[in-house]
């Protein structure tokens, strides 16, 4: 247990957590950054928004030990490699997330608002962002869960991160090192899943929370 | 009606006969195990190996060798440590694997102190330590290379700066980028060992942990990195590219590979010795080098690389 609890007090641990953690910070801004406009672009055309999420889904694809490999020849060792394929798999949940929330928009409430006399960019940022919201929200949230636990390949090319912990684990054959770096790895994982969830909850209209209570509770 | 009938009775009893026949031939296979030499169904020998390329490799060579000699030969080539290899040979799940003299004297034989000065003290140290066990074992002739750490560099690199030894590159270091690996870092024997014998090696103007091999040669041969380091026997050490540094000071123990084999297995099969020997004694740095690098890199099977080498030697 002593041997457990003294992995967290190596020298390098909390490097390697900072390492880690601001890689998948930049991995998932830039790839809200892509993602997000790409989706306000492309959702109203079938087609493109088709097009957009399938050469998403192709990079999700494609396992990023092998993007690891191929972007090497032009970055070389460290922190760019890494964050670009972290980057490559943070962009697909978000957009396919947000793409599917603003088509979901119920047209309906979009001809009201219309009727109403609201211009498309008022549509957009008062109707159907907001409805939209929570599913976008969660597509971050799945997007930052798995570029947390993905950060782990950066040790492959001397990007640093828990990586190296758990590499070292296994390469010694130390379950104190091994089992420490996963488990922070873990709880990485978990607090951003729970952050983001409540985000998400924050970020949900209070018109869609009303709407949702009544259609859970049983009509007399 | 009837016909049909008959037919079908015939035909489910042939199929009958076939079983038996097919389950008494197998039955007899396994019965002659262990007993008889010479032939397709000899003596069965189960041959072990860890499970990373260079072992399976060397199980390969040896297993085929075996089963060109008349022996029916299984395979256990994917145990997981030295300790599980070791628990194997010594619980008789298999006959004999591939050891490296100073891992086995360090990790399985409790020698403490100062490193062997040779590569042939160092086995007979190991030797004659397996000689002593209960059940006792042997370690067969080694093989000619050292899966030691290699520290290597490229050619351009090692032309500019006049590197051909570590402490030449313990002076060049300062100008330098280091590849190197978590375990190698951590592992008091390795990059404090060498630190501690070259001093100013630590003083690398970069020292990058990229724990993919391949990458760090690839990194090394177009100039992520300067220096890398990696194992003497790695397939990529074979390119025109790269040069190793020599460890004069020899500070690593050295790790050559041979045979151990349970003592009751060589009792019972005295040739297995000279079979086993046969293909130790053709290796050497260039053909594992060789062989680890058509595996590694060139995707091929172990089994189809090491078939094609021992054709080469004429072994099978």
């Amino acid at each position: 247990m002593n041997e457990f609890f003294a992995v967290f007090g190596r020298d390098d641990f909390l490097n390697q957590l900072l390492v880690h953690v601001e890689l998948s910070v930049a991995a998932l801004l830039i790839g809200v950054v892509v993602a997000l406009p790409l989706a306000l672009a492309t959702f109203r055309s079938p087609l493109w928004a088709a097009v957009a999420i399938n050469t998403g889904n192709i990079g999700r694809a494609v396992p990023s030990l092998a993007i690891l490999a191929l972007v090497f020849p032009l970055l070389g060792f460290g922190f760019a490699p890494s964050l670009v394929a972290l980057t490559l798999l943070a962009i697909p949940p978000i957009l396919i997330n947000a793409s599917t929330g603003l088509r979901q928009v119920n047209p309906q409430v979009i001809d009201a608002a219309r009727g109403m006399g609201l211009s498309g960019g008022q549509i957009l940022s008062s109707i159907q962002l907001p409805i939209a919201a929570p599913v976008i929200f969660a597509g971050i949230r799945t997007s930052a869960v798995q570029v947390v636990a993905s950060a782990t390949l950066a040790t492959f090319v001397g990007g640093g991160g828990l990586g190296d912990l758990i590499v070292l684990g296994l390469q010694r054959n130390d379950p104190a090192v091994l089992i420490a770096g996963s488990l922070a790895v873990a709880a990485l994982a978990i607090i951003t899943e729970v952050g983001f969830g409540a985000l998400e909850r924050a970020f949900t209209p209070k018109g869609l929370l009303v709407a949702r209570k009544r259609a859970h509770t049983p009509s007399k | 009606m009837k016909l049909k009938a008959t037919f079908h009775t015939a035909a489910l009893a042939a199929l009958v006969l076939a079983l038996a026949a097919f389950v008494l031939l197998a039955g007899c296979g396994n019965a002659g195990g262990g007993k008889q030499g010479g032939g397709g169904g000899g003596p069965t020998i189960t041959v072990g190996s860890k499970n990373f390329t260079e072992q399976f490799v060397l199980g390969e060579l040896y297993a085929q060798t075996l089963e060109a000699n008349g022996f029916t030969v299984e395979r256990q080539l994917n145990l997981g440590s030295e300790q599980l290899a070791d628990e194997a040979l010594q619980s008789g799940e298999i006959d004999f694997y591939p050891e490296y003299t100073g891992t086995a004297l360090v990790a399985l034989l409790g020698y403490e102190g100062e490193n062997p000065p040779s590569p042939e003290e160092t086995y007979e140290e190991a030797r004659s330590r397996y000689a002593k066990r209960d059940p006792a074992d042997t370690m067969l002739q080694y093989a000619d290379f050292n899966n030691n750490y290699g520290i290597f560099v490229r050619r351009e690199i090692a032309q500019q700066y006049g590197l051909q030894t570590l402490d030449d590159l313990a002076e060049a270091a300062p100008e330098l980028t280091f590849a190197t690996f978590s375990e190698f870092q951590d592992r008091e024997d390795g990059f404090p060992n060498m630190v501690e014998n070259y001093p100013g090696i630590d003083e690398f103007e970069d020292i990058v942990t990229a724990n993919d091999l391949g990458l760090r040669y690839q990194g090394v041969e177009q100039g992520e990195a300067d220096v890398g380091v990696g194992f003497l026997t790695d397939g990529q050490l074979t390119s025109e590219e790269l040069v190793i540094l020599e460890d004069e000071k020899s500070i690593w123990p050295f790790y050559y590979p041979a045979p151990v084999v349970r003592n009751d297995v060589l009792e019972e099969n005295p040739e297995v010795e000279e079979i086993l020997n046969s293909v130790t004694e053709t290796l050497n740095v260039d053909a594992i080098r060789e062989l680890n690098g058509r595996v590694d890199t060139g995707g091929e099977d172990p089994e189809d690389a090491a078939r094609d080498y021992l054709e080469q030697q004429g072994l099978i």
